[in-house]
């Protein structure tokens, strides 16, 4: 099993061809877009360079779309790992009902994005939201908090929406990292004193370091690639307040009809993402790519 | 004495956190489904004084109108129509999932054997293309897809929407059981190759049985990757023959005629059969690994 063999196509073709029509294909046909005006109604689709992407830089919305992006994915990809290691460490004690928490923790994943997005805004919203009024109740405001029109609180709010939709995944594949972790270290750690958070650090973390990273990456490309939820809570604003990179293509495309500064924008997403993951995957653990 | 109370209320305390985070916005659903907007909006009213009501649900099964439109009056067709759709779109939504996550399984399963296993060349660069493949903007992948998908004469079906699924779940697929299959010990593979078996024949009767749970965990998340699709969902799907939840329920959701309780009650049948199939299979899978099956 130490050797080198030649390509086993049988087993792995079927899977590198399908994924490779609908990436490399598009990814192609954008780049083709995005160096030429193309627009609806135009059958001319003259080239012209790299106006597209000039365009879309010095836009109005590039700066603060790119910035919007890079502020959600650094604080939804490390709170959505955190709360999901937490809650799957919490889910392994054996308690009186723990298997209707553990099924209720996957609640937020059977939901498209447009329901999250709907449930969130009557969480959050500032006159009917269920937020304020159980803080009103509690005594601890007196007057409602502006969440959804505050461009600070708003930031919260849906960074609130995002991690809550992608915490379950986190929990289930922690959980199934533990499950495969040695439980006689734990016991002999605790019978040589070592408090919760030594054993977790010494013993836990170590075993599932590997299934975190692999986490944190799928998060923050979840983050940076995330448009539906955003934008059906808040349309990107108040002003640009939550307009994400992502949901700029979008924009550039369809509701502009640019396909040209839409492939743009693509690109440069694409570009950043990848960048994103290779300094990420300098951090991954190498056996992911080692044989065992 | 003492210190065994104090961590029976910190779990309590940390079941009733995790429930709230996790439950408490469709807990929300669920009661805006059953008590009445009227009384929902109403800060003097409190929020069982009209009792509560199933017409949102009667509604959406039979059609028959709530109350609450007749009393105003108004003519909302439109909007039933939409509401309506939801049984049917559920069915739709749970044969397009099932058969996308079956479909990627299949093709991705032995593709990660191969990836946790075996040494090969070409083996880093490809890993590395099956997993960078997701990062690409969806909306950036929508109009080529589109057009193969026309080409392939499928434009409009559930078969369609089917394979793009299964395709896009097979990274996550390929990534998540290779680290499965990596941590099963050497030793079961040493002892299958010692009695002579091929690697089809270790693949088939030695790994994939022990990682059986592991395999049907990933099959879940494929299904949920489905199941809450909505761009390709969108512009794949025709008529109501087609058309997964996610498209109505997004419809649904952005039609400002649809009341808040019609709403939450289209919310909640789309929820229920899934968190049921959720409930069965995470018992399987969870009770299965806690077992120690992956320990083997």
């Amino acid at each position: 099993m130490s050797t080198i063999e030649r390509f086993p196509a049988a087993w792995v073709l079927p899977t590198l061809i399908p994924v490779a029509l609908f990436t490399i294909y598009p990814v192609a046909e954008a780049l083709w877009t995005s160096l030429h005006q193309v627009m609806v109604l135009m059958p001319d689709q003259p080239f012209v360079g790299l106006e597209n992407y000039k365009t879309v830089i010095f836009g109005d919305y590039f700066a603060d779309a790119l910035r919007n992006s890079l502020l959600f994915v650094l604080f939804c990809a490390p709170l959505v790992v955190i709360i999901g290691t937490a809650v799957a460490l919490f889910l392994r004690r054996p308690f009186f009902g723990a298997g209707i928490v553990r099924s209720v923790v996957l609640l937020p994943w059977v939901l498209p994005g447009a329901i999250s997005a709907v449930l969130w805004v009557w969480v959050f919203h500032p006159s009917f939201g269920v937020l304020n009024g159980l803080l009103k109740s509690l005594g601890l405001i007196e007057r409602s908090i502006p969440w959804l029109i505050d461009v600070n609180l708003v930031f919260v709010s849906i960074v609130a929406a995002h991690v809550w939709t992608q915490v379950p995944f986190a929990v289930v594949l922690v959980m199934a990292a533990l499950s495969a972790t040695n439980e006689e270290a734990i016991e002999a750690a605790k019978i040589d004193g070592a408090n919760a958070l030594q054993r977790f650090r010494f013993i836990t973390f170590p075993q599932i370091k590997a299934m975190i990273v692999v986490l944190l990456i799928y998060n923050a490309l979840t983050a940076f690639t995330a448009y539906d939820l955003v934008y059906a809570m808040t349309g990107g604003g108040p002003g640009t307040a939550t307009t994400l990179l992502a949901f700029q293509i979008w924009r550039e495309s369809f509701s502009m009809y640019d396909f040209g500064a839409g492939s743009a924008v693509a690109f440069i997403v694409v570009a950043i993402s990848a960048l994103l993951i290779l300094a990420i995957s300098k951090a991954m653990p190498s056996d992911l790519f080692e044989e065992a | 004495m003492l210190r065994t109370l104090a961590g029976r209320l910190g779990t309590f305390a940390g079941a009733m956190l995790i429930l709230l985070f996790t439950g408490g916005p469709v807990l929300m659903s669920l009661t805006g489904s059953l008590v009445p907007d009227r009384v929902l909006f109403d800060e003097n009213k409190g929020l069982l004084d009209e009792g509560i009501r199933f017409d949102n649900y009667r509604y959406i099964f039979t059609g028959e109108l709530p109350d609450s439109y007749q009393q105003a009056g108004a003519n909302r067709a439109m909007i039933s129509q939409t509401a309506r759709q939801v049984p049917f779109a559920l069915v739709n939504s749970v044969q397009i999932s099932f058969s996308a996550a079956l479909l990627a399984l299949l093709l991705a399963t032995p593709a990660a054997y191969m990836y946790a296993r075996v040494a090969f060349r070409g083996k880093k660069l490809t890993f590395m293309f099956l997993i960078l493949s997701p990062l690409v903007p969806t909306v950036a992948l929508v109009t080529p897809i589109y057009m193969t998908i026309e080409a392939m004469g499928l434009l409009g079906s559930k078969l369609g929407i089917i394979f793009v699924h299964a395709v896009k779940a097979i990274p996550f697929v390929v990534l998540i059981i290779s680290v499965f299959f990596r941590k099963l010990p050497v030793e079961l593979f040493e002892a299958a190759q010692l009695d002579g078996c091929t690697r089809m024949q270790t693949f088939l009767r030695i790994a994939l049985p022990v990682a059986l749970p592991s395999v049907a965990a990933t099959g879940l998340f494929a299904f949920m990757l489905s199941y809450a699709e909505f761009m390709f969902s969108m512009v794949l799907s025709g008529d109501s023959g087609s058309r997964p939840i996610s498209v109505v329920m997004a419809a649904l959701a952005r039609n400002t005629d649809v009341s808040w309780g019609l709403l939450n009650a289209s919310i909640f049948i789309a929820i229920v059969p899934t968190l049921i199939l959720v409930a069965m299979v995470w018992r399987f899978v969870v009770e299965g690994m806690l077992r120690g099956a992956i320990k083997g």
